[in-house]
């Protein structure tokens, strides 16, 4: 068990959703704890509740019923705008599909979260900087999304969710579209923040050689941790 | 960036909708301005500076009942008066014209300066007129739509009067509301048809403004119980029974503007419902980094706001700049003497145009507060 106190803690969490008549349980009594600055890999057969689970850590869904408490605040009681203060300021987003804005360019897009800070306009630019020479990118600012490789707009979006320092990084498939050598780098870059930038990441994957990357790996299966 | 620079990348995003929705509201926008400044025209004529001082005489009857010479003597003598002068509506063809545009009158050409006096011309085309009985005074306006000056003929081809008018010009006048008219003398019009001892109107203008209310009462009581009872009222109200005439077309008018109106909503509102429903992926996406809601219909507003105002610009604008510098009378073959795009007009079509924004913003608020990231993300770019 991981020595630091835990930054996730989810407890008896149960998710169900209700499509008509039927309803399917996405999640079943789901307990975990995730230490801070781990690299977490979330993996399992598709429909087995991977991004279920990562949306309501990340404060985007909310559980049936159960806790899940994110560094001692159990954001399922936040109302709709303190979640959504909440996640601007600890959580960072990755996406299978990248999720740029088209009409941004590669900085426009990396300065988007921090437009709802008070941040000065030239501490913004120094900020989105870092954030893009972190993932090899700082000469790419001025490019439009379609002007980018797959595995650069993925190096984009990743700024995009560190441009604000949050603690937590969560990336639902983050290599699903991505050929291997750009996956490496993507991966890479996710090792190095949680190593070397003490963030916790958690990644949903399917591929074993991307789990290998992080620091712990858990199963899903049916909505129920298996391991 | 700014958040200004933001909502203005995302409304050009696609520009050609963009451009089209600009285009449609800038076009509905200056149809509507147009039909306005129509009504505008029908509702309020513009007057004189002397209008306020006229007093138009007609017979209590109808306008088409003449009034007997006699009662010039009655009312010249008067306390309180300027001048007076007949006034008959001659109603004939220029030449071969079908679309007669300009009025004819007859009156008494020495009393113009008293009566109406905004009508400018040299002194000396004032005597020469004065002086012939067979001339005529053309305003400006018909005097260039017709190429004249000074010495030309001028028939006229009586419509009403069985007699046709051999005019000379002897002037050409400018500086009222409506320089079409043309004027020429009622003894020539008396001679020609065998001294009838009647005129159309008498135009009486009063030597201050508060002594038209009591000229009013006076003139109608000198004639009352007579053969020939007259009507007097300001020049104003009897212009504007001449319009109650027109209450129909005010009435089309009016429908026409709402249903303008009407489908501008749905023009905007519709390019509004698109451009929101193919970023519901990327509204969720800027959800998940924390704005909110009423942030991002915000943007939406805004964007759907700043389509408008430049429809606004373009439209309201660019019928504001037409209207103002070509002649009206020109532009609408002598129909209206002015467009005058007030600052009313302008002030309607910029609510038109708040409005719109607002409207067309509605739905996609709508969907923009059922938005869940989740769900929204799923959605195929
Ligand atoms: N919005 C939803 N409505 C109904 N069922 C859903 C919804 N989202 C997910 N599910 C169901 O929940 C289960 C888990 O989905 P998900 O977490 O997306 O799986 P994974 O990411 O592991 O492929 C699946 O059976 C899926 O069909
Ligand atoms: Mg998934």
């Amino acid at each position: 068990m991981p020595v630091a106190a835990p930054i996730v803690q989810v407890r008896e969490l149960t998710k169900v959703f209700r499509q008509g008549e039927i309803n399917v349980t996405a999640l079943h009594r789901i307990n975990l704890e995730i230490a801070a600055g781990e690299f977490l890999t979330l993996m399992g057969p598709s429909g087995s509740g991977k991004s279920t689970l990562l949306h309501i850590i990340a404060g985007i869904d909310r559980p049936t019923s159960g806790d899940c408490i994110v560094q001692e605040r159990n954001i399922g009681a936040l109302n709709e705008s303190e979640l959504a203060d909440w996640r601007n300021q600890n959580v960072g987003f990755v996406f299978q599909t990248f999720n740029l804005i088209p009409v941004l360019s590669a900085f426009e897009n990396v300065e988007l979260p921090l437009l709802l800070t008070q941040l000065s306009a030239r501490d913004r630019r120094r900020q989105v900087t870092t954030a893009l020479e972190l993932v090899g990118l700082s000469d790419r600012m001025k490019h439009l999304p379609r002007q980018l490789s797959g595995g650069q707009e993925q190096r984009v979006a990743i700024a995009r969710a560190l441009v604000t320092d949050p603690q937590l990084i969560v990336a639902d498939e983050p290599t699903g579209n991505l050929d291997s050598h750009s996956a490496a780098d993507v991966l890479d870059i996710l090792r190095r923040l949680s190593r070397d930038a003490r963030k916790t990441v958690i990644m949903v994957t399917h591929d074993p050689k991307a789990a290998a990357y992080g620091t712990r790996s858990i199963h899903l299966e049916k909505g129920e941790l298996t391991n | 960036m700014t958040v200004s620079g933001f909502i203005i990348k995302n409304a050009f995003r696609n520009k050609r909708r963009a451009a089209l929705c600009v285009l449609s509201v800038a076009m509905s926008l200056f149809l509507l301005v147009t039909l306005l400044v129509v009504l505008n025209e029908f509702t309020n004529p513009p007057e004189d500076a002397g209008a306020s001082l006229r007093i138009a005489v007609r017979n209590k009857v109808s306008l088409a009942n003449p009034l007997p010479v006699r009662q010039r003597a009655v009312i010249e003598k008067m306390a309180g008066i300027d001048g007076v002068t007949a006034l008959t509506f001659f109603g004939g063809k220029y030449k071969n014209d079908e679309n007669t545009f300009f009025a004819q009158f007859a009156m008494d050409p020495e009393k113009l300066t008293a009566v109406f006096g905004e009508a400018k011309m040299p002194a000396d085309q004032l005597a020469a007129w004065i002086k012939d009985r067979t001339s005529v005074i053309v305003g400006y306006d018909t005097a260039q739509r017709y190429q004249l000056k000074i010495g030309d003929k001028f028939p006229l081809v009586g419509q009403i009067y069985p007699v046709d008018l051999d005019l000379t010009i002897a002037g050409i006048y400018r500086g009222t509301t409506d320089d079409r008219n043309v004027f020429f003398h009622q003894k020539y019009l008396d001679e020609l048809l065998g001294d009838p001892g009647t005129v159309g109107m008498w135009w009486v203008k009063a030597r201050s403004a508060e002594e038209v209310p009591g000229l009013i009462d006076r003139i109608n009581a000198a004639f009352a119980n007579t053969s020939a009872e007259v009507l007097a009222e300001t020049e104003r109200a009897f212009q504007m029974g001449f319009i109650s005439m027109w209450a129909n077309i005010k009435i089309l008018i009016g429908s026409i503007c709402s249903v303008v109106v009407f489908a501008l909503v749905l023009v905007t509102a519709s390019t509004m419902s698109m451009a929101v429903r193919e970023r519901l992926r990327e509204l969720s996406v800027l959800k998940a980094l924390g704005f909110r809601r009423h942030e991002l219909f915000a943007f939406i507003l805004a964007e759907s706001f700043g389509l408008a105002v430049v429809g606004l610009l373009l439209g309201g604008g660019g019928a504001w700049l037409l209207y103002n510098s070509l002649s009206a009378s020109a532009l609408t073959g002598g129909l209206f003497a002015t467009l005058t795009v007030t600052p009313r007009i302008l002030g309607t079509a910029a609510l038109v145009a708040t409005g719109l924004g607002v409207v067309s913003s509605l739905a996609p608020a709508w969907s923009i507060m059922r938005l869940s990231v989740v769900e929204g993300l799923k959605t195929l770019d």
